[in-house]
């Protein structure tokens, strides 16, 4: 039975010091004229960025918030083949007394941050509508949870550990939201645990399989019909445009982490200009028009640079589910072979970076909630909080097609 | 247009920043038993950056540099880019009718790739023929400009190259490149071939399968006919690389900008970034710490800064094919090497239709970095192509290469 610790943060005067002592010493490259996006990251906001964190941004404040808004825990965990690796994680009940136990899986460059703006929304207690004791977890190797040590820790050792932290906190029975990797991670955990342990799943990031002939003709067809007649479906061929456009000239960065994450890691470790820029463009570039504040970016980065097993581990995910080449990668938007046939909610966001047709999700998946919204992007959680929050209260809430699907806990005091 | 010779002398204030940042590294963990799988292994980078703070020295071969390699610059001016003050190495061989040469480096080279080829290709010998080289320090690179607009590409790298060689009275030439130089080289052979440029020589004749479509008998003699064993480990080889291997052209010709931030400002990540390369593209070199340090070196103190490097995959992936089609292939002659640890190492049913090749060798070792790995096996191809007999012998009028 492993033991939970609470968990302040709380980097060490001499991590704060190197931080600084390296950013009074950043050497930024040139720029094109009239460069733009185009390339990367604009040089005037890298340098603004560094020149706050050198002066003005201030850790400790920060971290004193995050403290006192997201009580966090560590705890071991085992995991088959690895070891026990102790996981840091957010832990917040919601004052009604049956609220569901909802599992937040983070993807990359996120982290448990990302829940921050959820949290309050998701605990807090109405006869209006249902609630939730929400659990986000620190993925190994991110945030301040220990990396793996040893190489093959795959899609299923991610599962596992969810599925062993929710277990250990006493949540037989749960649901989980997630996008990014938090999609991959708990798509293969509703097939692993479900429907034992989880429930029910919801995600901000559906992605989806081609239909195929034989197993959804009717879907294949009209998929067919689509590709032939592309002006009679618009939004499909905008979609499809959007995510191209993506995959050509956002995802070198996919490409790298697949490959040689250690390579990329040398940087990432070293210079918290070149992390900042590695992430901060993801942070730009996959939101829809989020106004980033300096300083909420820089504590995004900072969470990234003060990490436990520090940047390098975080990548590693993309090389082991990714098997190490950069083909696997694409066909884990899509799926796998298998299927998960518990109930699915789906919340779809224009921003998005791979906007596929909506009855994509279907192939493989017992879709019971799926919502368009009008605003919001890859960071759906972060950037539109009320939007997600909205949608799982309406999944799992009275008359919605999630309602009590974990035993004794619908959501609500009575 | 005058040519001011160059010694290269980087600040004292340069490398003292240099040491400043070393005694700062951070490090990163590693997997156990992680080998070079997902990339350069965490204790060759500690032991490097170990011997740059400690022991390496970079006077020493800076001077070594300067004493082997005869350098220049002088500005050149690119329609529509303005005028970039360009490096390069030019040595003369002692036989006046040496062929004119260009040699064109790619990433992550640079001029220095020249340094073991040039005394072999000046030499003269009754023998073999000699060239006066000329290697090119292309533009964002070394101690070369980077161009400042967009949209520098390969018609403008091949103009550089072009340019520059007139200017130094070298009207008509052939060139030798690999990698980048590969296509910047096959470009001035579409542009200026015939007139300027008479022939070429290239050590990275990367091709892919003629298409049924636009080459039905090239397609045919490609299916039929069976692969050597040189060319299905080629094609293990080239499979290796594209899956497993390419990651870094991926974020090079879609983001350079946000990958030059980490490059500029780390020189352990610059370290990492291009050592990798050295090594996984080689075939078996033993590198010494030193050489690997000055490599790097060049790039940490270049001119424009490592970022610059990155742009020309950015620019060329948006506005040149990687494999034009049969009907833009260069007509003068072209030679072909092939080495067996080259990173793209395609059949050669498939290359026939990049270039008019009169002469094609392969190789039992070497890799992509030929001029540096295997100097003597290169200058041996283009001498024999060359040379007196060669298929190209005499193709620049009045300059045979020999006394």
């Amino acid at each position: 039975m492993s033991v939970e610790s609470p968990f302040i943060i709380s980097i060490p005067q001499e991590s704060l010091s190197l931080l600084q002592q390296k950013l009074r010493l950043a050497s930024f490259p040139d720029e094109l004229d009239d460069a733009g996006w185009d390339y990367g990251a604009p040089l005037t906001d890298i340098r603004r960025l560094v020149a706050r964190w050198s002066n003005g941004y201030d850790w400790r404040y920060h971290e004193a918030q995050l403290n006192t808004e997201l009580p966090q825990f560590t705890r071991d965990i085992d995991v088959g083949g690895h070891g026990a690796l102790n996981v840091h994680y957010v832990h917040k009940k919601s004052d009604a007394e049956y609220a569901i136990p909802l599992l937040f899986v983070h993807g990359w460059p996120g982290s448990f941050f990302e829940a921050r703006k959820l949290l309050p929304l998701l605990t807090r207690g109405s006869p209006d509508h249902p609630s939730f004791h929400v659990v986000a977890i620190s993925l190994p190797g991110f945030g301040f949870s220990e990396a793996p040590r040893k190489k093959g820790f795959n899609l299923d050792q991610y599962a596992e550990v969810c599925n062993k932290l929710m277990l250990s906190l006493g949540y037989n029975e749960y649901v989980t939201q997630g996008g990014d990797w938090g999609f991959i991670i708990t798509r293969r955990m509703a097939h692993l645990y479900g429907p034992k342990y989880v429930k029910a799943w919801h995600t901000n990031f559906p992605g989806g399989t081609p239909p195929s002939l034989l197993g959804q003709p009717l879907s294949f067809l009209t998929m067919l019909f689509h590709f032939l007649f592309p002006s009679f479906n618009p939004q499909m061929q905008a979609g499809f445009d959007k995510t191209q456009k993506f995959m050509q000239s956002g995802s070198g960065y996919n490409a790298i982490q697949s490959t040689k994450p250690q390579t990329l890691g040398y940087s990432m470790a070293d210079s918290p200009v070149g992390l900042l820029a590695w992430i901060y463009e993801k942070l730009v570039v996959c939101a829809d028009g989020y106004a980033w504040d300096d300083d909420e970016v820089l504590t995004w980065i900072s969470i990234y640079w003060f990490s436990r097993a520090g940047p390098t581990a975080a990548a590693r995910i993309y090389y082991e589910v990714g098997g190490g080449n950069t083909q696997k990668l694409g066909e884990l938007m899509g799926t796998p072979e298998y299927t998960a046939s518990i109930p699915h909610g789906i919340s779809r966001f224009p921003g998005e970076v791979a906007i596929l047709p909506k009855s994509w999700a279907k192939s493989n998946r017992k879709v019971v909630f799926d919502r368009e919204h009008e605003r919001g992007g890859h960071f759906a959680a972060y950037e539109r909080p009320v939007e997600v929050c909205g949608d799982l209260r309406e999944m799992f809430g009275r008359g919605g097609p999630a309602f009590g699907v974990v035993k004794g806990r619908d959501g609500y005091n009575s | 247009m005058a040519e001011s010779s160059f010694k290269i002398s980087v600040p004292d204030a340069k490398i003292d920043e240099l040491r400043q940042k070393l005694r700062l590294t951070r490090l990163p963990d590693e997997l156990e038993d992680a080998g070079w799988d997902y990339g350069a292994p965490l204790a060759d980078i500690r032991r490097l950056v170990d011997k740059w703070q400690n022991g390496y020295d970079w006077r020493v071969h800076e001077a070594q540099i300067n004493s082997e390699l005869p350098q220049f610059t002088r500005d050149i001016d690119v329609t529509g880019h303005g005028t970039l003050n360009i490096h390069y190495v030019h040595q003369k061989s002692a036989v006046p009718d040496a062929i004119p040469l260009l040699f064109v480096h790619g990433w992550p080279g640079n001029f220095l790739e020249v340094r073991k080829i040039l005394p072999l290709l000046v030499e003269s010998s009754p023998d073999h023929p000699s060239f006066h080289v000329v290697a090119l320090g292309l533009p964002g690179y070394g101690f070369s400009e980077a161009p400042k607009t967009k949209g520098f590409k390969l018609d403008q790298y091949a103009e550089v190259g072009q340019k520059l060689m007139l200017a130094l009275g070298y009207n008509e030439y052939v060139t030798q490149g690999g990698d980048l130089g590969f296509q910047i080289n096959r470009r001035i052979a579409r542009n200026y071939g015939g007139k300027h440029n008479k022939a070429w020589h290239t050590n990275f004749p990367i091709a892919q399968h003629p298409s049924l479509l636009s080459s039905p008998l090239a397609y045919l003699r490609a299916l039929l006919t069976p692969y050597t064993a040189f060319e299905k480990a080629g094609l293990e080889r080239t499979n290796w690389f594209e899956t497993t291997g390419r990651g870094y052209y991926a974020e090079h010709s879609t983001k350079p900008q946000t990958l030059g931030y980490s490059l500029a400002d780390s020189p352990v990540g610059l370290l990492a970034w291009i050592y990798e390369k050295l090594v996984a593209w080689t075939d078996a070199y033993a590198w010494d710490d030193d050489e690997v340090l000055t490599w790097i070196s060049s790039y940490y103190f270049s001119r424009a800064g490592p970022a610059a490097s990155l742009r020309i995959y950015y620019e060329v992936a948006k506005g040149d094919k990687r494999f034009p089609p049969p009907s833009e292939a260069p007509t003068i002659p072209a030679g072909f090497s092939y080495f067996p640890k080259e990173v793209i190492v395609a059949p050669r049913t498939w290359k026939k239709l990049l270039a008019n090749v009169v002469i094609e060798s392969e190789h039992e070792r070497g890799g992509h970095f030929a001029a540096h790995e295997v100097p003597e096996l290169l200058v041996g191809d283009v001498r024999k192509m060359f040379g007196k007999g060669g298929p190209a012998f005499g193709v620049v009028p009045g300059r045979t290469g020999y006394a």
